[in-house]
């Protein structure tokens, strides 16, 4: 039966595709992020849906699509140069079989990103973007939330729809892209179109964010959890009443705080106390081990260069009994352990040109975001309002992202380079109205306006 | 069950959305600015003989 629905959804939408080519783009969007071949066994699972789906856009736009709107910007030709170094990498990887089977992944990603602003030549076709973004997204965080208040949660025990650790099912990484997607769920429901917004929609989108903050919870991931701290601060710029906001996460701390397993808030105590805890202390570790690395290898070590790593770690664990302190040390060892840093594992695999570039990439897309944010936040026209909210709301990603990134591995994360494509897509499409409304327009010819968003 | 629940939810407003987009001419064409050409989405030409249709609430 959930093959038959898979399949059918799957079907119709490359079915709806045949009218609308730009679907199939929406349709590879949903394969990407939600990976319905690994729910179904049998139907979906038996063919390379995810190929499949990648022809049919990138045939759809390149026989169908008009390309004289399409741009190619800067920041995607810093992409194209970090596929090819990637490339280069890959083909001198310390660890070949490895480095190949990450690489097989991540230059669909690459390519889909560099792709994606290409197609994302209209107003609606960027919110359609961002609206498959997020609901793909809901299909795992909905599912995951529900789970977390039934009472199903715990570290590495969050039942997910697919329990094989990887992409997006796996609990950190989950959690940071879910906080990092929230901004785009309240400019969906502010200023979507598609549905517009009226009660249902607020309704929805208020229960998919609290499902989202309950992700960290879920899957005991202490990064979330500084993530939804950040995303709070973040959120003061926009809001307008400063003080009552304030007031209101106060009081919504305060009274989730009892509501919450004990086994999550010991787990979030080692935050401040990470030398008592193996995870955290290993993460240094690693770091400085990965320093090391590129001293001998500054141009990396290609895709999965950790594995090469041994390191000692010494735990000290404090316990205290009326006057007396007991400190233990335990010394681990350890070997190939992860980057768990996305800055780590760019400098680790890639090298310091790769990292360059990547750091490069993440900050011009801040300032493009916050360029484009103050060139459109004080128009007062009806078809003016949407375009600095949605900046603002990819930059807040961004951050969020680039902010849970430094302890979770998660570089080349598909979901964040297809935000990275939807930033070209806009400063593009914004660059692109402005310059054809300065152009003087013959009195035959004149066009009607915008229609208000 | 949940997991039902979820898939559900949000494959149903999935298609719902790519419905409403199929109907829309916007998705090809930007309305505001100048026509974007002949190749502006493959029907475009019958679309412009036809008022744009929209969905009911949009």
């Amino acid at each position: 039966m959930l093959d038959l629905g898979l399949a059918g959804f799957v079907a119709g939408l490359l079915a709806l595709g045949l009218r609308r080519p730009f679907l199939w783009v929406l349709a590879y969007i949903y394969v990407d992020i939600v990976a319905p071949q690994k729910i179904s066994w049998f139907l979906l699972a038996s063919v390379p849906i995810s190929l499949i789906v990648f022809v049919l856009a990138f045939g759809g736009w390149l026989a169908l699509d008009d390309k004289r709107d399409s741009r190619f910007s800067f920041r995607q030709g810093l992409m194209v140069l970090l596929l090819c170094y990637c490339g280069y990498t890959t083909l001198v990887a310390e660890f070949p079989v490895e480095a190949a089977t990450k690489w097989s992944w991540v230059w669909k990603a690459l390519v889909f990103a560099i792709f994606l602003p290409l197609t994302l030549r209209t107003r609606l076709r960027i919110e359609a973007a961002a609206l498959f973004m997020v609901l793909s997204l809901s299909a795992i965080v909905i599912g995951g939330g529900i789970k977390t208040l039934a009472g199903g949660g715990g570290y590495a025990q969050l039942s997910l729809l697919v329990n094989d650790n990887t992409g997006l099912y796996e609990g950190s990484i989950l959690s940071t892209v879910a906080i990092a997607s929230v901004p785009i769920v309240v400019w969906l429901a502010k200023h979507g179109t598609v549905f517009p917004p009226d009660w249902r929609v607020r309704v929805f989108a208020a229960a998919l964010i609290f499902a989202c903050l309950l992700i960290p919870v879920g899957t005991q991931a202490r990064t979330g959890l500084l993530c939804i701290g950040l995303l709070a601060i973040l959120s003061l710029r926009m809001v307008k009443r400063r003080m009552l906001y304030l007031a209101l996460i106060g009081a919504s701390v305060a009274m989730a705080i009892p509501f919450l397993p004990a086994s999550y808030t010991e787990r979030m105590s080692t935050i401040e106390n990470h030398k008592s805890d193996q995870s955290a202390s290993t993460r240094l570790a690693v770091w400085s081990w990965t320093l090391d690395y590129v001293r001998d290898h500054p141009f990396g070590g290609g895709f999965d260069s950790y594995l090469a790593n041994r390191i000692r770690v010494t735990t000290l664990d404090t316990q205290s009994s009326g006057n007396t302190t007991a400190i233990e040390a335990t010394v681990v060892e350890d070997q190939a352990r992860a980057f768990h840093s996305s800055y780590f594992e760019l400098l680790g695999e890639q090298g310091w040109p790769g990292l360059a570039i990547w750091l490069l990439l993440q900050f011009t897309g801040l300032w493009q975001m916050e360029r484009v944010r103050r060139r459109w936040k004080d128009r007062d026209g009806p078809d003016e309002q949407w375009q600095a909210p949605l900046a603002n709301a990819l930059q807040q990603a961004q951050i969020i992202y680039l902010f849970g990134g430094a302890f979770v591995g998660i570089g080349y994360q598909p979901l964040i380079l297809c935000i990275i494509g939807l930033q070209c897509a806009l400063a593009s499409y914004l660059k692109r109205v402005e310059s054809e409304r300065r152009r003087p327009v013959p009195r035959s010819t004149r066009v009607m306006p915008l229609p208000a968003a | 069950m949940v997991d039902y629940f979820a898939l559900a939810v949000s494959h149903g407003l999935m298609a719902l959305a790519a419905w409403r987009l199929m109907l829309r001419r916007e998705l090809d064409s930007e309305p505001g600015l100048p026509d974007s050409g002949p190749g502006a989405g493959i029907d475009s030409g019958r679309e412009k003989q036809a008022p744009a249709r929209r969905s009911a609430d949009a």
